[in-house]
């Protein structure tokens, strides 16, 4: 309690000192919208306070020529060979490039930006995840494994029995890699991009390219495993004639559904964790917004802000995990749809 | 809003990356991770049911080492039972026998006795006929030409006195 007391008179008085600093200096007003979508989006180079990490800018201009070089060279609005990064406007944030007539234009943009790098993190510690793993079992079949093993082990076996098998039967054993993999992608993503310091810290499952491509994935593996019977539901489902015949009013749904299923998975795992980040950094904004009242307000505001903002993280944390599994859920129960015992079809037939 | 147009260029490594990392995983992973998992699993389910049966079995066994030690100790308790009455047969056999053989030597002790008795009193008699006579010889030396009148006399009368005593 003694300590608790403490610290709260601390972040007080942190507090007050902080505001007092912020009306004295005449720094830009701070703009909450503008922070938040910067923390949000994307950036070329991984900034954290006045740390720049540079990275690639990789673009192609008008004439299909490739150009490489480090983000350092376009900070401050500095321009390099012709790019600049928009400052506002359609392509705020942005590499931009202006063409022989002097209109604004996007090249080809293959950096890796800072998402791109945590991308390739998100790999890197599935990699450590799964692969000592494999070797405790190569080594010591009949083992239990422990620590970070006993945890992959745990998760696995979850996952794998009490889910795929269920849900896919006979499957299971071809569909695994792909669901696994598509769980633990996901699961390490969203608590990577908890984390507030370097390795983490992106919002990349909130970013709709991310869930567009997952949800394409789902969507192929679904479509290229479909069945004759899956098919056949769609183009020829089992309704009344008229409603299929002269105009066809039920294939073109079925047809619509097919697109929507995936498309639903992209938008809740995209809205879910957007969410999450967004409530975590407009809490956090409060204090900043209300640092222009006063010290006492400020302080309170901190106390109450950071309180939240901690509820919130026990409850993003909770949410990374029922996010990933429900896309993971979802994806196998669409291959199960899709993959129709021929068994029951043939009896149903017959009968 | 930016955040909401999806970036042509994440999309590429994302995919790049993805693609990657499932074929990995997939061709290198899963299939050996699953595999030992269900293959443990089952060793452990053998194990339980191969100790079920083994525990069963056990039971089995000590049930019947109880039986076989339970009738084992009737068998012993019958036996003992059995020689405790054979025991107290053979005693009282050879105690009947004892005394049967005691009787016997008694008896023949008694006739033996009886006779050496008899004979003694013979011996007796005769000693004391004997002495008489000779005592008599000597009382009636002269008169005793013709004796054997008296000595009739002398024995019938010592027959008297035998059969008095």
């Amino acid at each position: 309690m003694k300590w608790m007391k403490f610290l709260l008179g601390i972040s007080l008085f942190w507090g007050t000192v902080c505001g007092v600093k912020a009306e004295e200096t005449t720094e830009p007003a701070f703009e909450p919208r503008k922070t938040i979508f910067e923390h949000l989006g994307d950036e070329y180079g991984w900034n954290m306070g006045r740390w720049h990490l540079p990275l690639p800018v990789i673009v192609t201009d008008a004439a299909g020529q490739w150009h490489v070089f480090s983000s350092a060279r376009l900070l401050e609005q500095q321009e390099y060979e012709g790019f600049f990064i928009a400052s506002e406007g359609e392509y705020e944030g942005k590499v931009v490039c202006r063409d022989a007539s002097g209109a604004l234009y996007r090249p080809w943009d293959f950096s890796i930006t800072k998402n791109v790098l945590a991308l390739f993190i998100c790999v890197l510690v599935l990699c450590w995840l799964v692969f000592p793993l494999k070797t405790w079992y190569k080594k010591k079949p009949y083992e239990a494994p422990r620590k970070v093993r006993g945890i992959m082990e745990y998760g696995i076996s979850m996952l794998y029995q009490d889910l795929i098998v269920p849900v896919l039967g006979k499957d299971a054993r071809r569909f695994a890699p792909y669901l696994l993999t598509l769980f633990f992608f996901i699961l390490v993503m969203n608590l990577l991009g908890l984390i507030v310091i370097f390795p983490g810290g992106a919002n990349l499952a909130g970013n709709l390219a991310i869930t567009f491509v997952l949800a394409l994935c789902t969507f192929v593996v679904v479509n290229f495993s479909g069945r004759k019977a899956y098919w056949k539901d769609i183009f020829w489902p089992d309704v009344p004639t008229w409603l299929k015949c002269p105009v066809p009013m039920m294939p073109v749904i079925e047809l619509f559904g097919v697109f929507t299923k995936p498309m639903a998975l992209m938008i809740r795992l995209f809205a879910n964790m957007l969410g999450g980040h967004l409530i975590t950094l407009v809490l956090i904004s409060l204090i900043f917004i209300f640092a222009a009242m006063g010290p006492v307000v400020t302080g309170g505001a901190t106390v109450v802000a950071v309180f939240f903002a901690v509820f919130m993280g026990c409850i993003d944390l909770l949410i990374c995990f029922i996010q990933a599994y429900v896309f993971m859920l979802l994806s196998a129960i669409f291959i199960s749809l899709a993959r129709p015992e021929e068994e029951q079809e043939s009896k149903k037939l017959s009968e | 809003m930016g955040l909401f147009k999806p970036e042509i260029g994440l999309v590429f490594w994302m995919l790049v990356a993805f693609l990657i990392i499932l074929f990995i995983l997939a061709k290198y992973a899963w299939p050996v991770i699953i595999q030992s998992i269900e293959q443990r699993a089952e060793f452990i389910d053998k194990g339980v049911r191969y100790t079920r049966e083994a525990q069963q079995r056990l039971e089995e066994v000590d049930q019947k080492v109880q039986e076989i030690l339970a009738e084992a100790h009737q068998k012993q308790l019958l036996s003992l039972q059995e020689t405790e009455r054979m025991k107290k047969e053979m005693v009282e056999k050879a105690k009947q026998e004892a005394a049967g053989e005691v009787k016997k030597m008694l008896e023949e002790a008694k006739i033996s006795v009886e006779r050496m008795k008899r004979d003694a009193e013979g011996q007796l008699k005769q000693q004391v006929s004997r002495l008489s006579l000779e005592i008599a010889e000597k009382v009636l030396r002269k008169d005793l030409a013709q004796d054997t009148a008296q000595m009739e006399l002398v024995g019938k009368m010592l027959e008297e006195l035998e059969t008095k005593s």
